[in-house]
């Protein structure tokens, strides 16, 4: 299961309910075989790479769980790919001036797969059920942040209070991890939730229906559901009569049940795959930049020999990410240059091409810091110790996306400049108490989310491990924080805009962190398949989904 | 675990007279059954400590590895899932609690997946034990076959089957799920790809499993086969006047079944310990992903719980081994 517990980086997602649909496309090009036309019935095969290990994205922080119950759980909003939100089960809202609290005015005709009617107390007992103790939040609670409580004004209309400001609520409310449960089920079954299976009851367009762990996961069509997004393309129930989700863990037996025509549907296809499912005319490969954190190189500040700006600088400017990047991956992923990626509202564009790959500057800058020295294997000394970074790697998804050859290209580069990388493979064990007790000097990781604050997480020090936080760069910077708070304040996307791209530019500026580029999900889709939403953050929604036989 | 060899001594021509099977006296049938219960209880005793102690010797803080490498889990809910879990007691204190549990035999709960062991392992040793009792039975069959066909034949012809047999031995199992999905499911589509439902989704992983099987036994079989026709019982039969067949499959192949069975019964215990490659490539459920992520994890009550299920399983295979040698060679039970 990778084999197991998918330790890849955690995707998070703003949901929205067929935002980027491909109906338009699917008639088109490739196949015409699904037409324009949704069709009703049917099952649709969808083979993904891991498992769930808990099922409840109030709980689990992975990606995949977050995909898979969006078809269960709904959500009080919808986000579109232009940040614009849409009602959904709230019809409408406002914030308070200060954000520190959201009021929603709810649907008045949902009702969950147990029956049981939606409303006001439905929304509390959700908010309230994550952030409590016994739930053991490892993601959800952080995205409430400083949640004080839910006030239910009327039966359908909710106040959602804050200590702080919060404008990334919105944002996260439309995710799935806030997806909004029975609250039958919450009274009756809180902790079972995490199992999967029928005990899974939301009022999404899908119940929930059979689980058998290492092999499937089976969702039906909700024939009651009347309460889609608005942004979606139908209205009424779910066109697929069934979703079944096969955990197929090896990469070349998904892209082989995909052209053999088993599953329609296959994630993350590997990048070596893409260009013969791309010449299959019975396939269509659809590519999504992920939105939020990139793949970046975040480097220690507080640890020597990266408690040097100019250490951190050299090392920054040293690596030929255009060349890596582009040769270890096949030319599928884009080399980044921001902390976050071009589709994150927030991007700042002009950091493109603003820090290129200076071999010449990055050997100023290691003499300047006083590593002039030279040892009989190259790398540089001072003082009679050698130039030696720690960049451990996590043995459990070494291989991923090619990271581990990627690695060995910057660590090869590196050395150009005298620079040792040396790269200890760890367990997750091993590797979480190296790297969050602040021992080691780069970490790599991506983290995406489709909302700027992400970079609120990385670099906010009120962010830092010690509180339970992943800010990986240990170097309080009080700009940082204040910009970083300054962008929850506010729900101005011109002021946001403004914020975000100071802190993207202080990130770079201080060398705290080594963007190097974009994941994009490479998804396989039969011609057959019609509709197929993918949401910002790359995960896929079978609401607007048909498929011909 | 008995490693019986092939009896090197000469056998009368014929059916073996069950010249030791008066049947024994009862207090004698109770203590072995004691002894070989009390063995059971010291096995099983001594996998789960073992168990134990290695997962302990597993560097890092176990409540970070339980969580991974990305959360934002603040230290009051850290400290709560430590206290949960009794990670806050003294190791000693913790094994005496599992160990505790085990006598009222509760395996526990899984701190991963939050469901008793007991039920997880229940769940996924179904396939895991159809996966591997038909990958052995087939690779029996065809072990039988190859090694029964060739044994004392032509010198090329046995050298041909010893091919084969290296080849299927050598052959990565992962590998050859690969090619086989890739000309059996993905070109000829006569198979499906993953799954755990019906005869269909059996074949290709069993016979993935299988092969390999099949090369060791069927060569651990032919060296028995060749070494009892070469004793003077197998030449007698034949001046009697049986055919080589008959000679090879009334007396040869019972001389040549004990170590034969010993190997298949030591083979299926550690199929039945999980398959995690073939389950991974087919994408079947079974035990052997089930303890891969529980390890990764130190999910210590899944590891526990699956080390005693295959300690059981080999304490109960190695029992009836034993048993079945003993009606098979007589001699044995002498002992």
């Amino acid at each position: 299961m990778h084999i197991f517990r998918p330790v890849v980086a955690r995707v998070l997602v703003s949901t929205v309910a067929g935002s980027l649909l491909l109906a338009g496309c699917s008639g088109q090009g490739g196949g015409t075989a699904a037409g324009d036309k949704p069709v009703s019935g049917g099952t649709l095969t969808y083979a993904v790479d891991t498992e769930p290990v808990s099922w409840d994205p109030h709980v689990s922080t992975q990606d995949l769980t977050a995909e898979l119950q969006r078809q269960v759980l709904d959500s009080l909003v919808s986000e579109d790919a232009d940040g614009t939100f849409h009602p959904w089960l709230a019809t409408s809202w406002e914030s308070a001036p200060d954000l520190r609290s959201f009021t929603f005015h709810l649907r008045k005709d949902v009702k969950f797969q147990d029956g049981t009617p939606f409303d006001g107390t439905a929304v509390k007992a959700n908010f309230d059920h994550i952030v409590a103790k016994e739930t053991k939040s490892q993601f959800a609670a952080s995205l409430l942040g400083s949640y004080t409580g839910t006030t239910v004004l009327d039966p359908y209309t909710v106040r959602v209070e804050f200590a702080q400001p919060s404008a990334p609520f919105l944002q996260a409310a439309s995710t799935s991890y806030l997806g909004l449960y029975s609250p039958k089920t919450l009274a009756s079954d809180a902790a079972k939730l995490g199992q999967g299976g029928p005990v899974d009851v939301g009022s999404g367009p899908f119940r929930f229906t059979g689980y058998s762990k290492g092999q499937q996961a089976v969702f039906e069509r909700n024939p009651d559901y009347r309460w889609g997004p608005q942004n979606a393309a139908h209205t009424g129930p779910a066109h697929l009569d069934k979703v079944v989700v096969r955990f197929l863990p090896d990469a070349a037996v998904r892209v082989g049940a995909l052209t053999s025509g088993q599953v329609q549907v296959a994630k993350a296809v590997p990048p070596q795959n893409a260009a013969t499912v791309k010449a299959d005319p019975a396939l269509r490969l659809v590519t999504r930049e992920q939105p939020g954190g990139n793949y970046n190189l975040w480097l220690n500040g507080s640890l020597a020999p990266l408690d040097d700006q100019r250490v951190r600088q050299a090392i920054q400017r040293g690596i030929d990410l255009d060349l890596d990047v582009k040769t270890v991956q096949f030319g599928q992923f884009p080399r980044a240059w921001s902390p976050i990626s071009s589709i994150t509202p927030g991007y700042d564009k002009s950091l493109e091409h603003a820090w290129p790959y200076d071999r010449a500057l990055a050997d100023r800058l290691l003499d300047e810091a006083g590593w002039t020295g030279r040892d009989s294997d190259g790398y540089r000394t001072a003082n009679g110790r050698r130039l030696s970074v720690q960049w451990p790697q996590l043995s459990a998804n070494a291989t991923q996306q090619g990271r581990d050859i990627l690695g060995q290209a910057i660590q090869a580069d590196l050395r150009k400049i005298g620079v040792e990388v040396v790269r200890p493979s760890l367990d997750v064990g091993a590797y979480s108490t190296l790297v969050y007790g602040g021992k080691a000097n780069i970490v790599d990781l991506a983290w995406a989310r489709f909302e700027p604050d992400v970079l609120w997480q990385f670099l906010n020090s009120a962010s830092a491990p010690a509180k339970g936080g992943i800010n990986p760069t240990f170097l309080p910077d009080q700009q940082l924080d204040q910009l970083t708070d300054r962008g929850r304040a506010t729900l101005d996307a011109t002021e946001r805009g403004q914020v975000y791209a100071k802190v993207q530019q202080r990130a770079i500026d201080l060398a705290v962190v080594v963007p190097v580029y974009t994941p994009v999900a490479l998804t396989g889709v039969s011609a057959k398949v019609g509709g197929l939403g993918f949401d910002p953050d790359t995960w896929l929604d079978f609401y607007d989904a048909w498929r011909t036989p | 675990m008995t490693t019986h060899q092939a009896p090197p001594v000469a056998d009368r021509a014929g059916a073996v007279e069950p010249a030791a099977a008066r049947p024994p006296r009862l207090p004698a049938l109770l203590r072995a059954g004691l002894r070989r219960l009390v063995g059971a209880l010291a096995v099983l005793f001594g996998a789960a400590t073992l168990a134990f102690a290695a997962l302990q010797l597993i560097p890092g803080d176990p409540v970070a590895t339980l969580l991974g490498p990305a959360t934002t889990t603040p230290p009051e809910v850290r400290e709560a899932i430590r206290h949960d879990l009794g990670y806050d007691q003294p190791v000693v204190v913790q094994y005496l609690h599992y160990l505790g549990g085990l006598l009222r035999a509760d395996l526990g709960q899984s701190y991963q997946l939050q469901r008793p062991v007991s039920d997880l392992i229940a769940e996924q040793l179904g396939p895991t034990a159809q996966l591997a009792l038909t990958a052995v039975l087939l690779a029996l069959l065809i072990a039988v076959l190859s090694a029964v066909a060739t044994a004392g034949r032509r010198p090329a012809l046995k050298a041909l089957t010893a091919a084969w047999e290296l080849v299927a031995v050598s052959t990565p199992s992962y590998w050859l799920g690969l090619v086989l999905l890739t000309v059996f499911s993905f070109q000829l589509r006569l198979f499906p790809v993953a799954g755990a439902d019906g005869v269909a989704a059996l074949v290709l992983p069993a016979v993935t499993l299988a092969l390999p099987l099949a090369g060791t036994l069927a060569q651990v079989l032919r060296e028995g086969l060749e070494a009892a026709l070469g004793q003077p019982f197998a030449v007698t039969a034949r001046a009697r006047g049986l055919s080589r067949a008959g000679v090879v499959l009334r007396h040869a192949l019972r001389h040549a079944a004990v170590p034969l069975m010993t190997l298949t019964g030591w083979l299926t215990g550690s199929l039945l310990g999980g398959t995690v490659l073939v389950e991974s490539v087919f994408g079947r459920p079974g035990v052997g992903s089930l303890v891969l992520a529980a390890v990764n994890s130190r999910d210590v009550p899944v590891v526990i719980g699956v080390v005693l299920l295959s300690a059981l399983v080999f304490v109960v295979i190695s029992t009836a081994v034993d048993l079945l040698a003993g009606v098979l060679d007589p001699r044995l039970g002498n002992r």
